[in-house]
């Protein structure tokens, strides 16, 4: 449903201040976040200075490029969350979907590389939570963070099966957003789980057979997955979403802009400084 | 319903009882007179905070009057005095005067300097010694354990190994200034001998220091001032400030090892019966004879008591060992060797026990001894020390799933006169 | 700027007829209990946060009643150590964030919306949602009176390591300090959430000609509260984030074991525990600067650096945390810097009195029973300050931090001014609020009983600590000299106890079967007093314009300017679809349940009831966004008829179900089955 922009979306008429509720909400939250943030990176920066004896030697733990891959990657998510936003603001919702589909993957690909990067340091570097204070400060301070994109890829995904609730309110599409939203998740997992099994099989250098033969479940689901998902997305109904919903999204898009933003500051922080 | 109309005569003798009691509390000087009176400084630390303080008390007092006076002023006069006068026409709509509002916050700006100067030379003074004195300056370790104070005099080492170690009574010479070095041995603990300084924190993984003086010889009170659990608060200890040559002289008593009451096990019965003790739980362990002069007691506590009973002392020292006292109990010299409770090498020559709760003589000894649950309850003596997971028992086991205790030492009244008679021997 | 519209308008129509589940049919009771359970109106929400904090308030007191018999004697038995020491503890955690806090955000709710002249706040059910979760965490506090593990024993402030596993827990089971860190995590969910909301309301919903230099002082406080909250609360939450890892998960933050820096965590609570007292205190402040100028006649003094003064002093806040660890041995140089921001703080607190007594200063003093609290709380407001200047040279507070004086001083400000302010807030908008009059010579007493009371139990202690004797101790020898001032001040607090007897007495009665109140009885400054009494659910029936500070006053010395405009303002919303009202809703309740069941799950460490109780929460959250567009709308009814039972008394009626079948075995039944005849409902669904 896409209509002639007739909305100024920089002026809401029905406030004081002309910012709408929704944004300026955010804006109060992010302040607040800001906030959480800077505690938990003080945590960290505290215990960098102060490392109590037997710490591990940190630079031997990262792998910097891994990192600088998935900065970049959740770099590139934010221009695809902006381009979002502008496009439902012009009322163009398949494009909107488009972008909102490109945001959550690479959000995805963001999560996929911070649980490997997890898995990586307890399993072979041997860093853990509770093994020193550093894991206990590295792990809080970037797991909170993956929270935060986790819940955003989710804020995600559900504006996502949103843009497809039908105009025709006769037309009940609960159950229908429900299954939509199961196959999302479980996609994702499946895929996931696929795709860190491909990346392992290659490091290791074993035959694209073996990685068949241990991750076929994983796999197929993930296929299936899909292509239940390109039919759900294959709508030419009206739907209940355009240029109003530009608020809900743009409010969406600055939360992952923060999220963005924080992530630059802990990865300079946590990660580049240690190479310093 | 209706309620009585507001009785003007009923306030007038409401806020004249208010200003009774108000009186009452300006006429008791007292107040500020007990053991450990911040009032009542007797060294250069506690001094140069207790004139910060008066500084504050002064400034603010003036400003107090002021501003009460014209606080008082304004509502009297602008009082509506009856109903038509409340209802009458309204005052003039001021919305204020920038000059005066100005004119205020540099009033309120002057008198903060005025604080702020001394408050300044006060931080450096206070924070550690002097310059000019470090050179004199006597260093002594202070650690706060659950819920007792070790004191470590590092500079005093013993002809075999190690240093002198004592607990909840901290031995210092007089006129000279003492640097105590603050530790901990589990949570935060704080250090503060009211007559001789402010307190500081004892912070776990962060050393921390402060200094003191006395000026006199002096008993004096403290205690632990920061929430450290169960037993907070009761867990106190005394400085006793010494004469330069009494300072060396129970140094070197103290490096002594504990010491033996000649034994002639057929001169006495061994088996007594002493009368049975009942206190109640909190009872005080205080007397006001031995307040009347405690530097005196504390001078007389050094010398071998007057009764002793050698064969009850050797049979006391042989339940020390029975009754698993010398697993946590250092007896420097006889048998204990446990480190994770005060050292009781000299503990006869100490003026209080249980972590300066009880006047140290033979029925608080008793007392602790045979029931240390009703003194502080909860001690670690009762309930065991934690070790890591494990928990090393004391007179109870504690079961670590459900908290639940059993019985694991018990000490009958004639053991407890034993025990007791044994440490009142170990001067 | 034309018309405001209010906070839920719709930007396009909602389609006429949706087709729901039966679960997501809206709940449209107007009384009754599911009014309540449902409601997102801010007057409701704002009442059931009033309530639920007078209620904690009475436990805080008993709790400290029960402190002051231990401490009446030397040596005293009454108590076992253990029981004192959670006593104190949860004596303090109720009365900051389950008494003094929600009695603010009571107002914040109720009073806020109605002076900048909106219909509701910006966000309705968050609203809801945040006092359903306050709830669930004063739950989870006060859930260890009833199991075996006890209430928490560590301190309103917690220091670690007192709080680690190695400390704090007498055995396996022993979840008395994990319920802490859970309570006030859900807690500070509750007072961030419930800010933002605040932030939007105020900055957003304001009237037409509501400049931000014309907001009454009270919602100026609000205002600066709400950011220091959303600023402050982070800190401990993490602070509290982080205990929780060490004590689930084994993490090192705060243990010593592992090398962890126990000053850390206390960093970390004083840079959010600072700017606390602000919140406690400049939402009183925000109170005594309304009630000066109405019962003075007169405008606040200085009105543009009165509101400076606050937002100086919510700035500063941020800057002197460090000086609660005077004594933790930060360095000459750390001492000295928070020893002088501190001071600094002192300036425009001292503004404040200044422009209050300005604000007197010829006026015509109405001596009302809020007029004495206000006073009373200038000057024990006052007193608090002073020993707060002591406290700020950090040599002086050498000596008196953890001791009597400090609770002197903090009792001076917490009571003699946050709590005066409340009390004489309840006093002041009773009326507004209720429609009934308290009675003026009950008032007073209480004033005086409790101004007796509160002076005799916490002035003795400033000598108390003076002479020595540190806080927090369950018992104390009779040779200290102690003796006197402690059973003074035992006294004391039972003289300040009948006070707030009286008081509350007096309130519940005044409740059921005080006298009618006139509209706008005490000559009101502000648009709330503009309302009829009790206000109807859309506040205003034609949304005010504001040409001046005290807008209302203003008001009532241009009637017929204003009544031009209200004819001209009401046509126009006419046309936009008369006042739309946000409908009810269960998915707030339901949010909050979620966040309930999850927290004390995770705090007896069972993860999967954890993750279940998130997943509800979750769900709540889902099935509550797709309705947020959904709105009632609602046509005023201009002349005002007779109502039975309002709003405004049902509450108290459920809550004290019991007792009012004797208060008022005349008056109409609690629950009526019809809903209020006066106002012409549509809804959409």
């Amino acid at each position: 449903m896409s209509h002639a922009a007739t909305i100024d979306h920089h002026h809401d008429v029905t406030t004081s201040t002309g910012i709408p509720n929704k944004k300026l909400f955010m804006w109060a939250f992010l302040a607040s976040d800001c906030m959480f943030f800077g505690a938990l990176i003080s945590t960290h920066l505290i215990y960098r200075l102060h490392p109590p004896p037997g710490s591990p030697d940190v630079s031997k733990i990262f792998s910097i490029e891994l990192t600088s891959f998935s900065t970049f990657i959740l770099l590139m998510s934010s221009l695809l969350m902006a381009l979002a936003v502008n496009s439902l603001q012009k009322g163009h919702v398949r494009s909107t979907r488009h972008n909102l589909l490109g945001t959550i993957f690479f959000g995805l690909i963001f999560l996929g590389c911070q649980v490997y990067e997890f898995n990586h340091f307890v399993h072979e570097k041997g860093l853990t939570l509770s093994n020193s204070i550093f894991g206990s400060t590295f792990y809080t301070l970037t797991g909170t963070h993956g929270c935060h994109v986790a819940i955003g890829v989710l804020w995600l995904v559900l504006m996502y099966i949103r843009s497809f609730k039908p105009a025709d309110p006769s037309r009940s599409w609960l159950a229908r957003a429900i299954a939509h939203f199961v196959v999302f998740t479980i996609t994702t997992v499946a895929g996931t789980a696929a795709v860190l099994g491909l990346v392992h099989t290659i490091q290791s250098h074993e035959s694209l057979s073996v990685f068949i033969d241990h991750h076929l479940l994983a796999t197929s689901t993930t296929v299936i997955g899909l292509a239940l998902l390109t039919w759900f997305g294959f709508s030419r109904k009206p739907v209940d979403f355009g240029e109003a919903n530009a608020i809900d999204v743009e409010s969406m898009g600055l939360y992952w802009h923060f999220v963005d933003i924080v992530w630059i500051v802990i990865f300079t922080v946590v990660y580049l400084l240690e190479y310093l | 319903m209706r309620l009585p109309a507001p009785s003007r005569i009923a306030f007038r003798q409401l806020a004249a009882l208010s200003l009774a009691s108000l009186a009452s509390f300006l006429g008791g000087w007292s107040w500020i007179e007990g053991p450990q009176s911040t009032f009542d400084t007797q060294g250069p630390v506690a001094k140069s905070q207790l004139d910060v303080f008066y500084t504050t008390v002064w400034v603010t007092g003036i400003i107090f009057v002021v501003v009460a006076g014209v606080l008082t002023y304004a509502t009297l006069k602008f009082r509506a005095r009856n109903e038509s006068d409340a209802h009458a026409e309204p005052p003039a709509q001021s919305h204020g005067n920038p000059f005066i509002e100005l004119g205020l916050i540099a009033a309120s700006v002057f008198a903060l300097v005025i604080i702020a100067v001394p408050t300044l030379r006060a931080i450096w003074y206070t924070y550690d010694v002097p310059e000019a004195e470090k050179a004199n300056a006597y260093e002594v370790n202070a650690t706060g354990l659950q819920w007792w104070f070790r004191f470590d005099y590092p500079s005093e080492g013993l002809d075999n190994s190690g240093h002198l170690v004592t607990g909840n009574e901290l031995v210092i010479p007089a006129n000279r200034p003492v640097r105590i070095n603050l530790r901990t041995a589990d949570v935060i603990h704080s250090f503060w001998v009211p007559k001789l300084a402010g307190k500081v924190d004892m912070l776990p993984n962060r050393g921390n220091h402060l200094w003191l003086q006395a000026d006199q010889p002096g008993y004096f009170w403290g205690q632990c001032a920061e929430f450290c659990g169960e037993d907070h608060a009761v867990m106190r200890f005394r400085v006793i400030a010494l004469e330069a040559k009494d300072f060396a002289e129970w140094v070197a008593q103290q490096k002594q090892p504990a010491r033996t009451v000649a034994t002639n096990l057929t001169a006495e019965p061994l088996r007594i019966q002493p009368a049975s003790l009942t206190f109640k739980r909190n009872a005080p362990g205080w007397s006001q004879e031995f307040d009347l002069n405690p530097l005196e007691n504390w001078k007389q506590k050094q010398f071998p008591e007057k009764d002793e009973n050698p064969a009850l002392i050797a049979h006391g020292r042989k339940l020390f060992q029975e009754k698993s006292c010398i697993s946590c109990h250092t007896v420097r010299g006889h048998e204990g060797v446990g480190t994770t409770a005060p050292d009781l090498t000299h503990v006869g020559a100490r003026t209080t026990i249980a972590g300066g709760l009880l006047e140290n003589n033979e029925a608080n000894l008793r007392r602790w001894i045979i029931d240390p649950n009703n003194v502080k309850p909860g001690n670690k003596m009762y309930v065991g020390v934690p070790l890591g997971a494990s928990v090393m028992p004391g007179y109870m086991l504690r079961d670590a799933k459900t908290g639940h205790l059993t019985p694991n030492i018990k000490i009958d009244n004639s053991e407890g006169a034993a025990l007791a008679a044994y440490l009142l021997s170990l001067k | 700027m034309d018309t405001i519209a209010p906070a839920s308008l719709p930007t396009h129509e909602a389609p006429a007829a949706e087709k729901r589940p039966w679960i997501f049919t809206r709940p449209t009771a107007k009384t009754g209990l599911i009014s309540w359970l449902t409601t997102v109106d801010h007057k409701r929400v704002g009442l059931m946060y009033g309530f639920s904090a007078l209620f904690f308030f009475l436990v805080g007191g008993f709790e400290a009643l029960l402190i002051r018999i231990q401490l009446a004697v030397p040596n005293n038995t009454f108590l076992q150590h253990q029981t004192y020491n959670e006593l104190f503890t949860m004596h303090a955690t109720t009365m900051i964030f389950l008494a003094v806090m929600p009695l603010s955000a009571a107002f914040f709710n109720y009073i806020m919306p109605l002076q900048i002249g909106a219909r509701d706040v910006a966000f309705p059910r968050l609203n809801g949602f945040a006092f359903w979760v306050f709830l669930a965490g004063a739950i989870i506090l006060n859930v260890g009176w009833f199991i075996k593990a006890g209430s928490p024993d560590i301190g309103w402030f917690g220091y670690a390591p007192l709080t680690s596993k190695a400390y704090s827990s007498q055995f396996a089971g022993d979840i008395s300090t994990d319920l802490w860190v859970m309570g006030l995590q859900i807690l500070g969910v509750s007072s961030v959430v419930g800010s933002l909301n605040f932030i939007v309301t105020i900055i957003n919903l304001r009237a037409p000609g509501m400049t931000m230099m014309r907001l009454p002082v009270f919602t100026w406080m609000t205002l600066i509260t709400a950011f220091l909250i959303i600023l402050s609360f982070p800190a401990i939450t993490i602070a509290l984030v982080e205990l929780m890892m060490d004590r689930n998960f084994d993490t090192g933050f705060f243990e010593i074991s592992k090398g962890g820096l126990p000053i850390l965590w206390q960093h970390l609570f004083w840079v959010f525990g600072h700017p606390e007292v602000y919140i406690l205190i400049l939402p009183a402040m925000g109170i005594i600067s309304e009630i000066l100028p109405t019962f003075s006649r007169k405008p606040l003094f200085g009105y543009p650096i009165v509101v400076f003064s606050g937002a100086c002093i919510g700035f500063l806040g941020f800057g002197v945390w460090s000086h609660h660890m005077f004594t933790t041995g930060m360095g000459a140089v750390a001492t000295a810097a928070f020893s002088l921001a501190t001071m600094a703080i002192a300036v425009p607190t001292g503004v404040k009195i200044f422009n209050w007594i300005g604000t007197l200063w010829g006026g015509h003093l109405k001596m009302t029973t809020p007029m004495m609290f206000a006073l009373g709380f200038i000057w024990m407001f006052m007193m608090g300050g002073f020993s707060g200047v002591m406290h700020a040279a950090a040599p002086a507070d050498a000596q008196q931090q953890d001791s009597y004086f400090v609770v002197a001083h903090f009792h001076y400000v917490l009571i003699g001014g946050s709590v005066f302010a409340l009390l004489a807030g309840i006093h002041y908008w009773f009326p507004l609020i209720f429609g009934r009059t308290v009675s003026e010579f009950w008032g007073k007493l209480s004033f005086w009983v409790i101004f007796v009371g509160f002076n005799t139990t916490f002035f003795p202690m400033h000598f108390l600590g003076l002479n020595g004797m540190p806080r927090r101790t369950a018992v104390y020898d009779g040779n200290m000299g102690w003796n006197s001032p402690n059973f003074i001040a035992t006294i004391g607090a039972f003289i300040l106890g009948i006070g707030i007897a009286i008081y509350f007495v007096t309130m519940v009665y005044t409740l059921f079967k005080g006298p009618k109140a006139a509209r706008d009885p005490w000559d009101g400054r502000t648009l709330e007093w503009a309302l009829p009494n009790p206000p109807p659910e859309y506040n205003f029936a034609v949304t005010p314009s504001v040409h001046a500070r005290d807008a209302f006053w203003y008001e009532k010395h241009h009637r017929d300017e204003i009544a031009r405009e209200k004819i001209q303002h009401a046509r126009s919303e006419s046309e936009h679809g008369g006042i739309h009202m946000p409908s009810q809703s269960w998915f707030p309740l339901l949010t909050a349940i979620g966040m309930l069941v999850g927290s004390l799950f995770l705090a007896n460490h069972n993860y999967l009831g954890a993750i279940s109780g998130g997943g509800l929460t979750i769900l709540g959250a889902y099935l509550w966004s797709p309705k947020a567009q959904a709105a009632t709308t609602c046509t005023p009814n201009l002349t005002p008829t007779a109502k039975t039972p309002t709003p405004s008394t049902e509450l108290p009626l459920i809550f004290l179900f019991p007792l009012s079948l004797y208060l008022s075995p005349s008056s109409s039944p609690p629950i009526p089955p019809t809903p209020t005849p006066s106002i012409g409902i549509k809804t959409k669904d």
